[in-house]
């Protein structure tokens, strides 16, 4: 008896935790507009964007106890999590406080709103983008980018990170990602029907056997060579276009 | 031998209708009678003129038929205004000229139906062109248009990829987007797009004119390839510029000094 009391008590107290670092708001459509440097977004049911943070609970500062937060940005914490989040109607922006450091923020996306990150400075860390049939915008200049799972359609622009994409089965065209510096990592089902162009300025172009890359003639000939491949896969269907300059590019089957 | 005995003898004479022994008394004559023989060089001439000039009389025989010819004629041309021609083969070939006179001209009729026809679906179709065309050209804008979002607008430009024979509207919106579109991977999308049309004057100076006002470094870096590729030799300024330009990107002032060196 004693002992079931505890473990209630110990429940309380961790849904009591919980429900301290999460931030709530009703929406499921629109755009979900990320302006911070690390986030996880993952796809979920529900009709409300629930924010929460993956970093350790801050100590409390005493000294700051009455005070009110504020910075360079002309931004407030105004959800407890370390970071700004603006109701604008149709567009929901999310901006960190710092310039040089954001908390590790993890996102649960109603399906139906499109996904935007945006960061330009070069303290940015990984995005990552888990289980969403949403259409996601990326522009960064540092950031890696991570997609697991994904159906887009995506259009995925870093500069000096690299992209690493698995996509689902149902893929949803466009696809496009850019990179200068930075590789492109991707993994397709086997059955993908695509029309695929990768090109690559000083990489290389890797593409997994199993796939047959039909590359159609033109002029009378197949162009193998240059640093463009245009092809199709499956007898052709969604555009994917990958982009890098310096990077490797490399097509994976799932 | 009295005159006008004589004169009938050698009429008959010089015709060859005289019996020998007539003949020859005749000859006889003309050899003793110098009279005589004059009258028969006079008849001989008046006998061979009316021969010669006998050719142009019509013969008693022919004039007979023609008289029955005319007879008959009129006889006919009361009783009926058939037209008639009178050997078999003449109406056949009459009848088959008929036939491949009316046969080319049905056929004609039915050639010049079917062209106004062809005509007609043509326009048809071309109205029904016309109409998709604008109706595309409506889609594109509205998806380019769409600044929610930013695989719309790539859509978009698939869209204006798609339509066969770029105009200056299409253009013109593709060079709008590849300049100015917040999106980079929509601005990449429209910059390939507008590859496809290099060929276009009005693409040409776009492409020649966005090298020195853009400031993405993707964007940029893809415009140089294209425009070296396109051998556009008057762009090699505005490359200098970009390696002289303290804030180029270092992959974009790469790109640009290995167009340098590719042009030059």
């Amino acid at each position: 008896m004693k002992n079931r009391n505890i473990i209630l008590l110990f429940a309380l107290m961790l849904s009591g935790f919980v429900q301290a670092q999460e931030f709530k708001i009703n929406k499921s459509s629109g755009r979900l507009e990320l302006n911070i440097s690390r986030v996880t977004v993952e796809g979920h049911d529900g009709n409300e964007i629930i924010f929460s943070s993956k970093n350790q609970k801050r100590e409390k500062d005493e000294r700051a106890e009455g005070l009110r937060l504020v910075n360079s940005l002309g931004l407030e914490d105004n959800t407890g999590l370390g970071i700004h989040v603006a109701d604008k109607g149709n567009v929901v922006g999310v901006y960190q406080l710092k310039q040089t450091h954001s908390p590790d923020i993890k996102v649960l996306v109603p399906k139906g709103m499109i996904v935007s990150f945006k960061h330009e400075s070069q303290y940015g860390g990984e995005a990552r983008f888990i289980n969403l049939t949403n259409e996601i915008e990326v522009s960064a200049q540092y950031n890696s980018i991570h997609l697991e799972n994904v159906t887009g359609p995506l259009t995925v622009e870093t500069t000096y990170g690299s992209v690493t994409a698995d996509l689902s089965p149902t893929i949803k065209e466009p696809v496009s990602i850019v990179s200068i510096y930075g590789f492109i990592d991707i993994t397709l089902p086997q059955s993908t029907a695509a029309d695929l162009r990768l090109s690559t300025s000083y990489g290389d172009i890797f593409v997994a056997p199993e796939f047959e890359l039909d590359v159609p003639a033109k002029d009378g000939m197949k162009v193998y060579g240059g640093d463009k491949i245009t092809g199709t896969l499956n007898g052709g269907g969604t555009n994917i276009d990958l982009n890098c300059n310096y990077g490797k590019i490399y097509v994976r089957k799932k | 031998m009295e005159k006008e005995k004589l004169e009938v003898l050698i009429i008959d004479y010089i015709d060859g209708k005289l019996s020998d022994a007539d003949r020859l008394s005749v000859e006889q004559e003309l050899m003793r009678n110098e009279d005589a023989r004059k009258l028969y060089d006079e008849l001989k001439e008046v006998i061979d003129l009316m021969e010669n000039s006998g050719e142009l009389t019509p013969s008693t025989k022919l004039k007979a038929g023609f008289d029955r010819i005319l007879k008959e004629e009129a006889a006919s041309s009361s009783a009926t205004r058939t037209i008639y021609f009178r050997p078999t083969f003449y109406r056949a070939a009459a009848a088959v000229a008929l036939l491949v006179m009316s046969g080319a001209i049905g056929f004609w009729i039915s050639k010049n139906n079917q062209q106004q026809q062809e005509l007609a679906e043509l326009q048809r179709e071309m109205e029904i062109t016309r109409k998709q065309l604008a109706e595309t050209k409506q889609l594109m804008h509205a998806m380019l248009g769409n600044d929610q979002s930013a695989s719309q607008r790539i859509r978009g430009v698939n869209v204006a990829m798609g339509i066969s024979g770029a105009d200056d509207e299409i253009v013109t919106a593709l060079l709008k987007t590849m300049q100015m579109d917040p999106n980079t991977n929509v601005r990449l999308a429209a910059l390939d797009a507008l590859a496809g049309f290099q060929h276009d004057a009005i693409v040409r100076k776009g492409l020649v004119d966005a090298l020195s006002k853009q400031t993405d470094p993707m964007v940029q870096i893809n415009l140089i390839q294209l425009l070296v590729q396109m051998k556009e030799k008057v762009v090699v300024k505005d490359l200098q510029k970009i390696v002289d330009d303290a804030g180029t990107m270092q992959a974009v002032k790469d790109e640009a000094y290995t167009g340098i060196l590719k042009l030059s």
